[in-house]
This record gives C-alpha cells, sequence and structure tokens, in this order.
C-alpha cells in the first residue's frame, strides 16, 4: 500500500498540492493520484498539469457535508492505494481532514507551513502553543493526512497532459441540507496574495487615522490588514483583514508593521514575509526583534512622512501621480 | 502562611478588571464631570456581584467575604476612584447593618441593596468634625419613635434612596447610637453637591435631618452597643478606602511603567534611563507592601468574629495605602513630566485621585492617635 | 437537552516567554482558549432561549480542576473531565477518543460544540474527529445557529462565502471566534462554581492506552529563528530608500 492522493476544493489550491505532492514524489517514488469531487474543470486543470486525475460524480456526494466527503475520500484512498493524502488547509479542507483521519485511523497535521522530505520520511512545519514555537512533525501511522496552508506550494505549472479517470465512489444522500449559499458582502480584500501589505495595530490612536495609512497604502501599492484588535475590537477594518493565528497567515515581499507590539498570536500570521519593517513607539516591542528594518517612532508621525517620500521619488522618477 | 488567591478569587479580579475596563473605562470623564455613577453601571455592578461583594449570599450579596472585597474594589478603583468610593460606602451600610442589625433589618436593608435598588449611606462626620464626642445631631425618644435632628457634612450617596445609618446623641441619655433613617423620608434633605478636587464620581453632599421620625425599631443594636457600632464602622469605612488607593496606586503604576516604554527621549525610551527605571521599581515595592497590607486587612475582616476590634488595624493600613498612593502618584507623575498635568492623560486623573485619599474618613495625624491609644493603653 | 461544550486547558499564551528559543512555560498559569470561551457562551445563549443543561467537557492535568471553574463560573452547569499528568500535550486523536468517551457517559445531547480551534494548535480536527467517532452530523466554522425541534439551521462562514445548512441533532458544530462575545462571569456564580458538580474520569477509567496510540511525533519544538537584518532608521526617508535599494517596493 502506498502512494500520493490529493485533494482540494478549491482549483488553484489543488494546482498547489500538486507541487507537493511531486515533491513527496520526488523523494519517494511513490505515485500521485488527484482526486476531484463533481468538478470536471478542476480535473481538466490538473490533467493540463501533468496529473493522472480521477473524477468523481456522483451527485449524492454534497461539498458541504465533511461526513460524505470524508467517505467518499477515504473509498477513493482505498481504490487507489493511497496512503499519504495531501489536503489544502482552507476551512472546508481542515473539516475534512480531522473526519478522513478518524475513518482511516490516521494521524492529521493541519495548517502545515512547510514540508521536508528526509529520504522516506516527510517533516511537517507547523505553529504550536500559539504560534510562539514552530513544531518540526511526523506521521508514523499508516495513513498520513497532511492538510497544507494555501500558497505553501506554487501552482504547478501546465505541462505535459495526464489522464482523467472517472472513478466510481458510492455515496449515500447526504443528511446534511444546503439551504443558502451567499457571497460575503463588503470587504473582499485578499491580505493573503498581496505583495505588500501595510498592518495596523492599537497603536492607531482613532479610526480617523486610518486616512492617513490609506494614503500609505495607496503610494505602497500595498492592501491594509490588522490585528485581531483592530478588527474584533474596534471594528475600524472587517475580519477578513486580521492577520494571526486565527487569522490569515501572509508572505508578502514587503510587510511594514504600524503599531503593533508583536504578541505571537499576530506574528505567527507574517513572519514569513520577505522583508518586515516595525514602526513602534516601543524599542522593545517584540515586533522589533524580528523586523529587518526598525523604526523607533510614533506611527502617527512617521506615516505621512513616509508617504511623503514615496510620492516625491516617484515624481522623481517620472511616475505620474 | 499563603500569599496565594485561590482560584475563585483570581476570577473575582478578573470580573471587575474586564468589566471596569469595558464598561467604567470609556465614561470615567462623564462621571467625573457629573458626579454621578451612572444607573447603568450600578445595574451592571449588582448584577454581577461586584456591588455587594461581602454581603452574606442570605440576602443576595455575593458571599466573597472581605478577601474577595478588596481584591475586587482595588480593579474597580484602578479604573475609576469615584465608582470605587461609591462601592465602598454601599459596603460601610451594608456592614454596619449587617455586624449590629436585627434579622428584619438586615433581610429588609441588605436585600433591598444587593437586590432591590437601594443604596445606603452612612452618616457620622459634621460641621464640627467627626470625633463621636462633638456629635451634635439628637435622637429624641418619643413613644415608639425617635426624633432626629442635625446636619451631617460630606455624606456619600445621599442622591439616592435607601438605608442612612445616621450616628445620633440619645437627646436623655447622652449615648451615641446608630438609626437607619430612609433616604427621603419627611424630613430629610440635602444641599447642592461638594466637588471634590479628585476620586469624583459618587455624590457627595451635606444631610439636613429636621424632626426625622424614626422607628424605635430602626436603632441599630442595643441602647449599649451604639460606639461599637460606631468602632465598626469606622474600621470597614478604612478597609474599603484602603482597597481604593491601592487600586490607584496600581493605576499609576500601570500608567507609569507603559508611559515608560513608550515615550521616546533623545531618540530611545525613557525607560532606558536609569533614574526613570529606579522610580518604577520604587513603584513597583510599594505597591507590593500595600498589597501586603490591605489583603491583610481583608483576610483579618474576615477572620475576626468582633470587627470592632478592627480599628487598629485598618486605620494602619488605611494610613498606609492613602500615603503610599500619593508617594506613588508623585513619582509616576515624575515620570510623565508635563504630560501627566494634561487632563488627556489618565495620570492627571489618578493623581488628584491620590490627593483625596489620606484627608479622607479621618486624616493620618487623626488616625496615628487612634493607633497610638491602642497601643499605649 | 444537554448542550455539550469541549475545552481545552492551555498555557496562558499572553504570559509564555520564549528563553533560547524554547518556551518558558513555569510559572504559567492555565486557563482556557479564547474561541472556547465563544463555544461555551453559545452554550449558554441556545440555554438561555430553549433550555437544557450546559456540560462542559474536557481532558487534560490535575489543575484542570481548578480551571473548568473559569467555566463553571461563566454558567455550565456540570463539568465531565479527564484527569491525568500525562495529558500535558496530547495528540488530536488521542484528545477526540477521550472526550468521545466523555460524551457517551451524557445522555440526552442536543449540540456539541467547539471553538474552531484550540488556543494553542489551532488544529482543528478533534470535533470533526469526534463527529466521526460518534457518527454524527458535523458542521464547521458556525457563526449563526437557529435552533428547530430536532434539527438545527447554522451559516457556516467559508473564506469566499457564507452557507446556510441544516441538520439533524444531534449534532457536532464548530463555532467562530467572531460567533458572539463572551459575558463576564459574576461573582456569585464564581463562588459557585466550585460546588458544581464533576464528574471525573481517570485514563484507566476509559481503557485507553495513551502511549499505545501515538501517530505523531514531534522531531523538534523551537520558536523560529531570527534572521532579520535588525537597522534602525532614522526617519520616513531613509526608510522609503533602503526599501527602494531592497528592491521591495518599486519606483
Amino acid at each position: 500500500m502506498a502512494g500520493i492522493m490529493i485533494y482540494s476544493d478549491k482549483d488553484e489550491l489543488s494546482f498547489e498540492l500538486l507541487s507537493g505532492a511531486k515533491l513527496i514524489s520526488g523523494h519517494t517514488g511513490l505515485p500521485i493520484n488527484a482526486v476531484c469531487i463533481n468538478n470536471s474543470e478542476q480535473a481538466q486543470g490538473l490533467a493540463a498539469r501533468g496529473a493522472e486525475t480521477y473524477l468523481i460524480n456522483n451527485e449524492a456526494i454534497n461539498l458541504a457535508d465533511s461526513q460524505g466527503m470524508a467517505s467518499a475520500l477515504e473509498s477513493a484512498a482505498i481504490q487507489l492505494d493511497a496512503n499519504i493524502i495531501l489536503l489544502s488547509s482552507n476551512r472546508r479542507g481542515k473539516e475534512l481532514s480531522g473526519r478522513l483521519a478518524e475513518k482511516l485511523a490516521a494521524g492529521c497535521l493541519t495548517d502545515v507551513g512547510s514540508i521536508k522530505v528526509n529520504l522516506d520520511k516527510i517533516e511537517c512545519m507547523r505553529n504550536s502553543l500559539g504560534g510562539a514555537v514552530l513544531a518540526a512533525q511526523m506521521i508514523t501511522s499508516d495513513y498520513k493526512i497532511i492538510a497544507v496552508e494555501p500558497r505553501v506550494f506554487e501552482e504547478m505549472a501546465v505541462g505535459k497532459e495526464g489522464p482523467i479517470n472517472n472513478l466510481k465512489i458510492e455515496a449515500q444522500a447526504a443528511e446534511l441540507e444546503v439551504l443558502e449559499q451567499r457571497a460575503k458582502v463588503g470587504d473582499t480584500a485578499n491580505i493573503e496574495s498581496a505583495n505588500i501589505l501595510v498592518a495596523v495595530g492599537q497603536g492607531l490612536k482613532s479610526e480617523n487615522d486610518m486616512l492617513i495609512i490609506k494614503e500609505l497604502a495607496e503610494a505602497l501599492g500595498a492592501e491594509i490588514a490588522c490585528s485581531k484588535p483592530v478588527a474584533t475590537d474596534k471594528k475600524w477594518l472587517p475580519e477578513e483583514r486580521i492577520i494571526g493565528l486565527s487569522g490569515k497567515k501572509c508572505k508578502p515581499d514587503l510587510a511594514v508593521i504600524l503599531g503593533i507590539s508583536g504578541q505571537v498570536q499576530f506574528t505567527v500570521g507574517i513572519r514569513d514575509a520577505r522583508t518586515i519593517v516595525a514602526v513602534n513607539t516601543d524599542e522593545n516591542a517584540l515586533i522589533m526583534q524580528m523586523a529587518d528594518y526598525i523604526m523607533v517612532a510614533d506611527l502617527h508621525d512617521l506615516v505621512p512622512e513616509m508617504t511623503r517620500a514615496l510620492l516625491v521619488k516617484k515624481r522623481l522618477n517620472g511616475v505620474r501621480l | 502562611m499563603e500569599f496565594k488567591l485561590s482560584k475563585e478569587q483570581e476570577l473575582i479580579q478578573r470580573t471587575a478588571k474586564e468589566y471596569a475596563e469595558k464598561s467604567i473605562e470609556p465614561i470615567v470623564k462623564q462621571i467625573e464631570d457629573e458626579n454621578k455613577v451612572p444607573d447603568e453601571v450600578i445595574e451592571g455592578l449588582r448584577e454581577l456581584g461586584l456591588l455587594c461583594l461581602p454581603v452574606e449570599e442570605k440576602y443576595g450579596g455575593a458571599g466573597a467575604g472581605f478577601e474577595g472585597f478588596v481584591v475586587g474594589l482595588e480593579q474597580l478603583a484602578r479604573v475609576s476612584g469615584g465608582v470605587g468610593i461609591f462601592v465602598s460606602v454601599v459596603m460601610l451600610g451594608t456592614s454596619t447593618i449587617a455586624v449590629h442589625g436585627t434579622e428584619e433589618q438586615k433581610e429588609k436593608y441588605l436585600t433591598g441593596t444587593c437586590k432591590g435598588s437601594w443604596i445606603p449611606s452612612v452618616a457620622m462626620t459634621e460641621p464640627d468634625g467627626a470625633d463621636p464626642r462633638m456629635l451634635k445631631t439628637t435622637a429624641k425618644k418619643d413613644g415608639d419613635y425617635f426624633i432626629v435632628n442635625g446636619t451631617k457634612r460630606f455624606i456619600t450617596n445621599t442622591n439616592f434612596a435607601g438605608p442612612m445609618v445616621v450616628f445620633a446623641k440619645d437627646a436623655d441619655t447622652g449615648r451615641i447610637n446608630g438609626y437607619i433613617v430612609d433616604k427621603f423620608c419627611e424630613g430629610y434633605s440635602i444641599s447642592e453637591p461638594w466637588d471634590k478636587l479628585g476620586s469624583k464620581g459618587a455624590f457627595l453632599s451635606d444631610v439636613y435631618l429636621k424632626d426625622v421620625k424614626v422607628p424605635a425599631s430602626n436603632m441599630l443594636g442595643t441602647p449599649d452597643e451604639g460606639f461599637q457600632t460606631l468602632k465598626v464602622t469606622m474600621a470597614m469605612g478604612k478597609i474599603g478606602l484602603s482597597a481604593i488607593y491601592l487600586g490607584n496606586i496600581l493605576a499609576a503604576y500601570d500608567e507609569a511603567f507603559n508611559y515608560s516604554k513608550d515615550r521616546i527621549y533623545l531618540g530611545k525610551p525613557i525607560s532606558q534611563f536609569e533614574s526613570v527605571r529606579n522610580s518604577i521599581v520604587d513603584i513597583a515595592m510599594k505597591y507590593e507592601a500595600a498589597k501586603l497590607m490591605t489583603y491583610r486587612i481583608g483576610y483579618l475582616a474576615d477572620n475576626t468574629a468582633n470587627k470592632a476590634k478592627l480599628v487598629k488595624d485598618s486605620a494602619m493600613t488605611k494610613i498606609f495605602v492613602t500615603e503610599t498612593a500619593v508617594d506613588v502618584s508623585r513619582i509616576a507623575m515624575n515620570v510623565f513630566g508635563s504630560y501627566g498635568l494634561m487632563k488627556d492623560y489618565k495620570m492627571s486623573r489618578i493623581y488628584r485621585d491620590a490627593i483625596v485619599g489620606p484627608q479622607i474618613e479621618g486624616t493620618a495625624n487623626l488616625l496615628k492617635t487612634v493607633v497610638a491609644t491602642d497601643m499605649y493603653k | 437537552m444537554n448542550i455539550v461544550v469541549a475545552m481545552k486547558q492551555i498555557p496562558d499564551l499572553q504570559q509564555v516567554r520564549i528563553r533560547n528559543r524554547q518556551p518558558v512555560l513555569d510559572g504559567v498559569p492555565m486557563t482556557f482558549g479564547s474561541i472556547d470561551k465563544n463555544a461555551l457562551e453559545t452554550a449558554l445563549q441556545l440555554k438561555e432561549a430553549v433550555g437544557g443543561n450546559v456540560i462542559v467537557i474536557s481532558a487534560g492535568t490535575e489543575e484542570l480542576e481548578d480551571t473548568v471553574k473559569e467555566a463553571l463560573a461563566a454558567g455550565a452547569d456540570e463539568a465531565y473531565l479527564v484527569l491525568d499528568d500525562e495529558l500535558e500535550h496530547i495528540e488530536s486523536s488521542v484528545s477526540a477518543h477521550l472526550l468521545a468517551e466523555l460524551i457517551k457517559q451524557i445522555e440526552n445531547i442536543g449540540i456539541i460544540l467547539f471553538g474552531e480551534g484550540s488556543g494553542d494548535n489551532y488544529s482543528g480536527q478533534v470535533g470533526p474527529r469526534i463527529a466521526e467517532i460518534l457518527g454524527l452530523p458535523e458542521v464547521g466554522y458556525v457563526c449563526d445557529i437557529e435552533l428547530e425541534d430536532s434539527r438545527v439551521k447554522v451559516t457556516r462562514s467559508l473564506e469566499d462565502c457564507e452557507e446556510v445548512v441544516r441538520v439533524s441533532l444531534p449534532a457536532v458544530l464548530t463555532v467562530m471566534a467572531d460567533i458572539n462575545e463572551p459575558r463576564i462571569p459574576s461573582v456569585t456564580q464564581i463562588l459557585k462554581a466550585g460546588k458544581k458538580p464533576q464528574q471525573i474520569l481517570e485514563v484507566e477509567d476509559i481503557g485507553f492506552d495513551l502511549k499505545g496510540d501515538k501517530k505523531i511525533v514531534t522531531l523538534s519544538s523551537l520558536a523560529p529563528e531570527n534572521k532579520r537584518k535588525q537597522i534602525t532608521v532614522k526617519n520616513g526617508e531613509e526608510l522609503v530608500d533602503a526599501l527602494l535599494t531592497e528592491g521591495v517596493i518599486r519606483r
């Protein structure tokens, strides 16, 4: 019994998992099977990226029903002789991982931030203790379920076409009934995919000061993000913009962190940024220890100054404003 | 010897802190300006059991004892000295009735306070001072009633309905006793409120009692217990003040410590300067000392059968804590410099609150006389 | 109807300091994860709306007997606990099996609530695992609950959409942190907490072999290494210049 199986409800995440599977396969030589459920478009996408793709078409399987979904993937794993199962660590993926793991008596790691393969051992890194530490862990059970965070792997590029096979899975009608699905209203910012982030915290004195933050973000071409209290307590920004353990984990090229002390519950969501700028009045703030550029200053003074400097330099370089 | 809060006390501390930060902190300025603790705060305190911490459960109190009381009140007063005084006076009224009241009195007045809408007061001080020997308010027996006449000064919570324990001299025997007067009864009136320098928020005024008819059954204790009742009241008041000004010290400590990390001077936080660091350490030491004394007096209050015996220890605690609060505020103010003077900064409120402590419910000099009398007797 | 809330005892993360890349846990008090408190609040609100009993379940070290008072003070009626000093660092599958055994001792269960992730590991597995062990439907990331007789209508909050679903009871639900604001426990309730019933089980009572069922090994657990440049800049212009030079912002 050996093989790798990947599944995600999101097309782009499944393409990322394919890259992850390639990494493991490269070390272990195990075959890769990509599974799609009631989603032929995704199957074509995976096949276009060279995956041995298995499409399950069965309307009785309901994406919203983790019970039925776990059953379907359990059958697929058995039929495809796969013991290493890569899932995406988005909300649906995490729900599914636990349930599937229990079915297969498997060890399971979610929110996996990176994978290293040593001979045939798959080491997964994930945050622990609220993000204070990074744990390297390994699953020792026969079945292994690994839920990988978005953007850990690059999407596999389109290449040699793989086959699409139909996989027949029996399923009982779901007990769960979907009554409605609606898009989230309002803010649709995706801070996870932004190249530059400006993150504000409790150092921001009033909601009005958000204006200077917006100006800076505009000058930088950045998205605005925040620490949890700014969204949940003060409600100055929507929760979609929270960085941290219970928010988004972001890996921008540049993160400008303003007035955030740097509790681990926050930093865990930004420490993989390529370059970090920290602006804080407290020289000893934890955030300063993890910054590339440190500026001891009140953000209310620094932000307009930085915006001005940016605009001047852009103008000097002939950029139209 | 155990210097550790129980899990329950830790949770009481957390409840008081969370409530104070969530519901009092945002309106501290309003409470000070209006000299009034808003009804919704009183209701909030009552619902969470913070209004009647030491009152027994059977009367609707929280039953947290005086240990629970000092731990909780410290956190409330950390955010607002005025709310601290308000809650402390409720304790003073209910404790005085709890110690020497009859079952009927307790049932009526304690339950009415903890579960109903009453807010008690205690009236001792008069325009001439607070020395029992100088009391001019009289109670004259008239059939089933006492007729009470006199003027009381600097009395808290006089604007709320509820019981007021009035200390008065028996017009015939000259003995002092406490009488429970229902506020707003016939003959009860109050002055315009006094406007204190600090620890503002609880309504403070003079009280005029003109031919107030008090049922004889409203006298506290037996006629010869009056002086004991007075001693209990004095001791309890000092316990409340100790907890309030411990909270004030904690507030100054928090403010100064945080400010020292935030304030940049010559390119670095002032916490990098040794003089500031030493100031912060001084504050921390003083807080610990004041805390030990305050928590201990809470312990003694729970473990002393005759509460009148707490007069000396409670006076020593009150002197120490209130004077320490003034010291700490001065040190903390020096950490702030001019910013601390600005009303936008909490430090200015904390400083004004601190100044009040040593002057109320017995100045340090007066209380030292009390302590010395006990020591040399 | 009994409403069960699973809570996890964790060290107070605000107080954890790092020394030599190792977390210092000595003297750090234990508490419950913050989202667990939202799950408890959800249960209390359901109880207020439709009646029933709120039962907290948890597995942990001996200190849990004290920690659970936080939940009982907030209004839970009863606690079912597995206590063992070996339960300090257990993996999700073990937690799930221990908690499932506790749940089996409780009759007439309507809803089993979890936070969407524990305060320390945030792995989010235990709820779905327990649903699987008990053969129950499960809905994760719930931001709204409406009880309807023997069913429940819940809104699940996904990254890009909200989904309203209906499942039959009993069901396992995991809730989001913003579903409610946990109440402040009253002093009266705090002082009653210690007197509320606690059913305490040992691992042996359940017949579970803690060591035999390991599915995960931890190779290392260290605070991430700090490989940052740590350059102090004096003003906004200097900062912008440095970022341009570095190439992270374009001219």
